[in-house]
């Protein structure tokens, strides 16, 4: 039986505008005036509704950029998302609002108030990586992905917090601080990208971007009650992010709908030459998915074949969990989907194989964080000591602890029995996951094992946090594109905790994720994945 | 992998719907047992290693990160518990399987072995602890023999 937590969740296609998406930015302010959502016709999101309101002149963006503004003031000291707002962000809104008056084009995301994980380079505002070694370091050039987002208008109001380099599932291995899950102040927001996912849960900002190496932007996304979208290995280019693994690193997407995620995906998808794993495969108009609800038929998905990977709903699973994730399978059925199990064989192998593929990678990345170059440097006597010192000063627990295994997997001696078995495992999980996406359009699963758990609870315990990403781990390994969405909610915290449903599909297919995503979404009955424990909440 | 009940309430359920119900909900005590099964399962599918254990200090020099003697004896059984965790690969079979660097990629995205100046580089100088001129200035180096 459902918890009582739960509302019913009817199999009916109700024409429901959820809550936190039919209202409008203006409302976030108490003094301005809330548009009558009825005329509110195209799919609930935060971009298009901003685009709307500027070029119609219901709204400034110097209006929008003050309201989350003052939301991050009254917010921040609760939450700790933000590791550094921008100074600029009212002076950029000012230019936009300059440009629209004189009738001069603006891009598609004028006036969007985006936050930014810390290990993403933007020009000139801090970024650390939530790392003392790299306190108070300003990079030269922004990345790739932060260049188009301004190209396009958007505004980076701020850095966000993360665990230290991407290493952990908590945000509690940051240096500075540790974020709280706006949904239960005593709780994790996930890792890495905590921080990220948790701003956009308690409307710090609109739209936000993350990295996912394991599952950071998928289970933070879960554990928040927001979209997560992690796209296939080289559609966004990785020049600017702060490398962790190479091989499985990728720069993703938080909104609080799929339109708006899968709407920043495309303003930052394409080829870099820059980065020489990116991809030239074109990048499809993501935005055409998102059709008004009105416009659905009455089984929107019929024919679409889902895949609910057994291996997912095992022993280890949070009931709460599995039950979510079953009733999320009987809604894709319902909306037209044909649901079958699947079975992936080597899906429990992905975790060590992840573990040290990462632990190995991340010990060569981060040998450039030596004191010389950038970053603190601790003084010292001799060459050698002054990297020992900045690294062992500079670098947390986690970190030097990752480094450590890794230097370990990579020596001679131990090179074949670790690293290159764990990339011999790669190529079986890609095969399973081939097989299996020949079968069927997506695949389905938890987002995680469990919903978010108490800050400290798995703190000394790697293995234990290592668990959690179970669900995630595989996807990247296997470098395919992923959403993780709300799907329901479970006992915990003062009016439940969310939990997300991870959808999988085939290499560069973000295109069938998001249209089956966002039906899914808008076709979901329920109150909406608002947090209850913030004030003023729209 | 999975318990021989639950196997048996899946095979019993119709192909499409899988309706495994749920009367109750995890305590965080109850996942932490239920999570702890997720490694207990790895633990208990792999033999001791003929690999030797992780020597810390010398991995640290290797790494070039100073490590307290405290922080030795923290991470050293952390450390030796999850190398041994990775030791479960070894039981798998790899024969004939080509390691795979990462996913599927396209080939030939090599630019021109030609340097370009970056554009910003009082940015980048500004960010170098010690700089004089256009050296990097560093302590010597003392030759370990």
């Amino acid at each position: 039986m459902l918890s009582t937590l739960q509302p019913p969740r009817s199999l009916t296609l109700l024409p429901f505008r959820r809550l936190h998406g039919s209202k409008t930015i203006a409302s976030l302010a108490s003094s301005s005036p809330t548009l009558d959502a009825s005329s509110v016709s195209p799919p609930q999101s935060q971009i298009l509704t901003t685009r709307r309101s500027l070029l119609s002149g219901e709204t400034t963006a110097s209006e929008i950029a003050k309201s989350y503004l003052s939301r991050i003031r009254l917010t921040e000291p609760q939450l700790k998302c933000f590791l550094h707002v921008s100074e600029n962000v009212l002076k950029e809104a000012q230019e936009i609002d300059q440009r629209i008056s004189r009738g001069e084009e603006v891009g598609p995301l004028a006036g969007v108030v985006i936050g930014v994980k810390d290990n993403i380079c933007t020009e000139g505002m801090p970024s650390t990586a939530a790392s003392r070694i790299l306190e108070h370091y300003r990079p030269p050039f922004d990345a790739t992905a932060v260049k188009k987002i301004k190209e396009m208008g958007g505004i980076v109001v701020g850095k966000t917090n993360m665990d230290e380099f991407g290493m952990g599932s908590t945000t509690e291995a940051s240096a500075f601080q540790v974020t709280a899950n706006p949904w239960d102040l005593t709780r994790v927001p996930g890792g890495s990208s905590g921080g990220t996912a948790a701003a956009v849960a308690a409307k710090q900002c609109m739209v936000s971007l993350g990295s996912d190496t394991g599952g950071s932007v998928r289970q933070p996304a879960s554990f928040c009650g927001v979209v997560g979208l992690k796209p296939t290995y080289g559609r966004v280019s990785r020049f600017g992010l702060m490398a962790y693994a190479s091989s499985l690193d990728v720069i993703g997407c938080f909104g609080s709908t799929v339109a708006d995620a899968g709407m920043l995906l495309h303003a930052v998808s394409g080829y870099d030459r820059f980065d020489s794993t990116s991809s030239k495969q074109d990048v499809p108009d993501f935005e055409s998915q998102f059709l008004s609800m009105d416009s659905f038929e009455s089984k929107p998905l019929k024919g679409v074949r889902v895949g609910l990977i057994r291996e997912t709903l095992e022993e280890g699973v949070d009931s709460g969990v599995r039950s979510a994730t079953q009733e999320a399978a009987s809604h894709l059925e319902a909306l037209g989907c044909l649901v079958t199990e699947v079975s992936l064989p080597s899906f429990s192998l992905g975790l060590p194989a992840y573990y040290v593929i990462a632990s190995s990678e991340s010990s060569s990345n981060l040998s450039r964080y030596d004191g010389v170059r950038y970053g603190n440097q601790v003084m010292a006597d001799e060459l050698n000591k002054l990297y020992d010192c900045s690294r062992g000063q500079g670098f947390g627990g986690e970190v030097k602890m990752r480094i450590l295994m890794g230097t370990y997997a990579l020596s001679a001696g131990y090179y074949d029995a670790y690293y290159k078995r764990a990339q011999q495992v790669r190529t079986l999980i890609r095969k399973d996951f081939k097989a299996a996406l020949d079968h069927n359009d997506i695949l389905i699963s938890p987002a995680a094992p469990s919903a978010a758990y108490k800050i400290g609870e798995k703190k000394d315990d790697p293995l234990a946090m290592y668990a959690g990403d179970i669900m995630t781990v595989n996807v990247n390994l296997a470098g395919l594109p992923a959403i993780v969405l709300p799907c329901g909610l479970v006992e915990g915290g003062p009016s439940g905790l969310p939990v997300g449903l991870q959808m999988i599909g085939a290499a560069f297919d973000e295109e069938t994720l998001l249209k089956v995503g966002h039906i899914f979404e808008q076709t979901l009955n329920g109150s909406g994945f608002v947090p209850p424990t913030l004030p003023n909440v729209a | 992998m999975a318990t021989r009940a639950l196997l048996a309430a899946v095979s019993a359920c119709p192909r499409r719907r899988i309706g495994i119900k749920s009367s109750t909900f995890s305590s965080s005590l109850q996942f932490q047992r239920q999570e702890s099964r997720i490694i207990a399962r790895s633990f208990s599918s792999y033999t001791n290693s003929s690999l030797s254990l992780p020597d810390i200090s010398r991995l640290a020099e290797t790494a070039r990160i100073s490590l307290t003697p405290a922080e030795i004896e923290e991470c050293e059984p952390k450390i030796r518990q999850v190398i041994d965790w990775f030791g479960q690969l070894q039981q798998v079979d790899v024969n004939c399987v080509e390691p795979a660097i990462r996913a599927e990629m396209e080939g030939g995205n090599l630019r021109e072995d030609a340097p370009q100046t970056f554009e910003n580089r009082d940015s980048i100088r500004a960010s170098i602890p010690s700089f004089d001129e256009t050296y990097l200035k560093v302590p010597k180096v003392l030759n370990k023999e």
